[in-house]
């Protein structure tokens, strides 16, 4: 009898960062679980469209490569979900009717962005009550609204560049206003649409006549702008953590960028993180070239390292999540960026050159998971009363 | 299966009749299309076609004229098609070994002697069961600091090897290295004779190549027929070999981890980045450091140094020679991945390495260490006793985990284990090549992984 625990690890999804989604799923989550020999897995896909397939042929990264997952897709039976006892798939086996079932132990979420990181699939599984890995609803919903996050962190006394935000429709209906309420932020900017990752229509500005432009291609993204101040000195630095309670982690890892360069998604994903390379030594991470650890003074790296664990937990984060952090060397003040719920590859990179290998990161994370829902299930989410009889 | 025999037919027909899936011929390996490859496979084919064509033939005729004693010949010939087919590939082989290249390497090999003769070189013959090849680079590269030297390419260390290096010198070398690679009684009596070297050194006996030696016995007294015909105070032999010191005569100098011709060994430091030491014999002391993990390279970085010595070289060169070596392709060869420190011995094929192998690891200082092998080929009647042995070895290093390469010898290494009580954790896998695809997922840094030795599809 097989005792193995199921984990269904679940990528792609109406999202921008689809396609990295499903590299993070398939290289960084499903393999290692698979060598770990503790767990069945089963892949689930969410195509663009919104629609549902679950296949081991899923788990082939030639699948997407080569185009074939159309065809795939036409053919596929789509999958249901059933919240008896917990989540189980269910899709028609395409013969004499029958139906397959799998009931699932444990989700993995491996979406990045919207439909999946920003907290959609989260209520899903808390409605399903099956334990699943990563931030929770709420914490997803608060790291992938940058505006949020800032205003959550500023609460818990987190400091952050100064910043301003609006909504696009508040720009396209009186740009003017948003400009005028710009005016205290000193060039450079960052104008960023609050929601996506990736860096996905994100812009750097050195003047008004640019400001307008960036604004405008953050609208055409986002219904929320988020404008920050650049900062001066500036060391940049991301921080992989993870855990319940106890937040536990890894390497600060700094992109080799200067301050000139940011990485924008095709410097993240389709040129290997190249831009702004050569400046000094480092390594190569799943997003870029970077230094694991960040050379910084030791004081500066515990301020930093302090930041990043107390951003983790006044956010409400669990599992994973990656702190990023703005650095004015000079001032030696640490400034939080922005925080991703769950990063591109699980950081796996970072996590390795720190001593946890890919098998070990993600059992952990498996095991928080569990442990999260063990806790969560000793609450008490009804009670009885005599409300019904009133009527 | 051929090619990667490198059209031998006695092992590819040996692995042939040991095999019952032939769907995982090419898991590991896929075949390259040189010329006699392309030759061999249209042959086949051809031979295909033609029987299934007539046993077809044979079963239409023969059923339509109530025939079913040429209808069944027509099924069996297309039955047994595969297996004919799977030996008579070899007959060419045969053939075209014993009628046109033996007789070609023939005539080569003995205008070899001719060139070896009248060579003016010092040539230094290397013997033994292991630990050659790493003799010879280690003696190429701390020689050629001063001298002109020239060495037996890569393994190329058989008869015709030795008759192609010698016909490519250019005439001029001060030193030319030989390396005597046996695999059949006789062999070394035939090399020695063709070279005609004026140093030998022995490296180690251990069991390898005992399906045609049979005994270790007779394994030693073919390497050590190379120093029979050598002055004895031209003869270094590795002494820490347990096997060979039977053979050891008096005048050989003996070389270990202690030292060689009264040189002592002294100020040992080893790590992953190499190994320090100093070699002293009265007031004079060579202070030593290389790249080649292990101490057991000590006692053929110390001969390297006597040998060198002996043939003129300065202090600084030796020294610099010394500081020059590394670890050589899939030799103690140490790489990081993830962060973690991969020791690659999978060139290494007998227990006394193994042995050196888990010595290093146990040494080393990790947060965990983990020990992967499939274990030894080649063991004949030794193969469960020397499986027992290594286990219990692997116990002694105590890395924190053992991963077994399933095939046939594993059950004999995880008795060893049991009866050594290992605590750490012990995994079985049965794909090595996912296994070593994957190991980056398995480790981090801190970790050290050793490699030792690596099975091809032959053996399985």
């Amino acid at each position: 009898m097989n005792s193995m625990k199921t984990v269904a690890v679940i990528f792609g999804s109406r999202s921008a960062e689809h396609d990295v989604s499903i590299v993070t799923a398939l290289a960084s989550v499903i393999k290692p679980l698979e060598l770990s020999g503790q767990y069945q897995v089963e892949a689930v896909y969410i195509a663009k469209d919104g629609r549902w397939f679950w296949d081991d042929k899923l788990k082939d990264i030639s699948l997407y490569q080569s185009g074939e997952i159309d065809d795939f897709m036409r053919k596929a039976p789509d999958v249901h979900l059933s919240f008896k006892d917990g989540l189980t798939l269910v899709k028609s086996s395409q013969f004499a009717g029958r139906k397959q079932y799998k009931k699932v132990d444990i989700v993995f979420p491996a979406t990045h962005g919207t439909y999946g990181e920003d907290g959609s699939l989260m209520g899903l599984l808390e409605m399903a009550d099956v334990p699943y890995v990563g931030c929770g609803l709420s914490a997803s919903t608060i790291c992938m609204d940058k505006v949020l996050t800032k205003q959550v962190a500023a609460s818990a006394g987190i400091a952050s560049t100064p910043w301003i935000w609006c909504t696009s429709a508040e720009f396209s209906a009186n740009p003017k206003t948003i400009l005028d309420r710009i005016k205290p932020l000193k060039y450079p900017l960052f104008v960023k649409p609050a929601h996506l990752g990736s860096s996905i229509g994100i812009s750097r500005v050195e003047n008004a006549k640019e400001l307008i432009n960036a604004l405008e291609v953050a609208a055409h993204y986002d219904d929320k702008i988020i404008i920050e101040q650049g900062v001066k000195n500036l060391i940049e630095v991301t921080l992989p953590i993870i855990g319940n309670d106890t937040p536990k982690v890894a390497y600060l890892e700094r992109p080799m960028t200067s301050s000139e360069d940011f990485f924008d998604f095709d410097t993240k994903y389709m040129q290997g993180g190249e831009k702004g390379k050569g400046k000094s030594g480092g390594a190569k991470g799943a997003q870029g070239y970077s230094e694991i650890p960040a050379k910084l003074p030791k004081k500066l790296q515990s301020l930093a390292e302090e930041v990043g664990k107390q951003t983790y937990s006044a956010l409400g984060c669990n599992g994973i999540a990656r702190v990023d952090m703005l650095i004015d060397e000079k001032a030696g003040k640490v400034m939080l960026n922005e925080v991703n719920p769950l990063p591109g590859g699980l950081y796996a990179h970072n996590w390795s050159l720190a001593g946890t290998s890919n098998i070990s990161l993600v059992e952990q994370l498996v095991q928080f998971a569990e442990a999260r829902h063990q806790h969560r299930q000793k609450l008490a989410t009804s009670f009885s009363t005599n409300y019904l009889k009133q009527f | 299966m051929l090619q990667s025999t490198e059209y031998q037919v006695r092992p590819y027909l040996a692995w042939f009749w040991r095999t019952n899936n032939f769907s995982r011929v090419m898991h590991r390996r896929t075949l390259v299309r040189t010329r006699a490859a392309v030759a061999l496979l249209l042959v086949l084919r051809a031979g295909l076609f033609v029987s299934y064509i007539t046993g077809a033939w044979l079963v239409i005729w023969g059923l339509q004229n109530s025939e079913v004693t040429l209808a069944s010949l027509g099924v069996t010939a297309m039955v047994v098609t595969p297996l004919v087919l799977a030996h008579l590939v070899t007959l060419p082989l045969l053939v075209g070994r014993w009628f046109i290249v033996a007789p070609r390497e023939y005539a080569k090999i003995r205008r070899s002697a001719r060139l070896f003769a009248s060579s003016n070189a010092t040539k230094i013959a290397i013997a033994g069961s292991y630990g050659k090849t790493s003799m010879k680079e280690i003696l190429l590269t701390v020689l050629a600091e001063g001298k002109n030297v020239a060495a037996t390419p890569a393994n190329k260390n058989v008869a015709i090897s030795h008759a192609q290096f010698v016909e490519k010198l250019s005439g001029d070398e001060e030193v030319i290295i030989i390396e005597f690679g046996e695999g059949a009684p006789g062999d070394v009596v035939k090399f020695t004779r063709t070279t005609k070297p004026d140093i030998g050194v022995i490296t180690g006996l251990a069991p390898a190549h005992l399906d045609r030696y049979k005994t270790l016995q007779r394994a030693g007294r073919d390497i050590f027929s190379l120093a029979e015909a050598l002055k004895p105070s031209n003869v270094y032999v590795n002494h820490e070999s347990e096997d060979l010191k039977k053979f050891v005569r008096h005048g050989y100098f003996l070389y270990g981890q202690d030292g060689v011709a009264g040189y002592r060994v002294s100020n040992v430091k080893n790590s992953i980045q190499g190994i320090s030491f100093h070699l002293k014999k009265g007031t004079s002391v060579y202070r030593l450091h290389s790249s080649l993990l292990g101490e057991h390279h000590i006692g053929p970085l110390s001969v390297a140094v006597i040998i060198a010595e002996k043939l003129g070289l300065t202090k600084n060169q030796i020294e610099k020679g010394i500081s020059l070596t590394k670890p050589f392709e899939h030799r103690m060869q140490p790489f990081l991945l993830n962060g973690a420190w991969i020791i690659d011995d999978t060139y290494n094929g007998n227990i006394d390495g193994i042995k050196a192998g888990l010595s290093l690891l146990k040494t080393l200082a990790a947060k965990r260490k983990i020990y992967v092998t499939p274990g030894l080929v080649d063991q004949a009647r030794e193969t469960k006793r020397i499986h027992h042995e290594m286990g219990q070895y692997i116990a002694a290093a105590d890395p924190n985990q053992v991963v077994l390469i399933r095939n046939s010898v594993t059950n004999y290494i995880l008795d060893g284990l049991k009866t050594a009580n290992y605590q750490g954790k012990v995994t079985v896998e049965h794909d090595p090549l996912t296994y070593y695809q994957n190991l980056k997922h398995f480790v981090a840094a801190g970790d050290i992984v050793l490699l030792q030795n690596d099975w091809t599809d032959n053996y399985n």
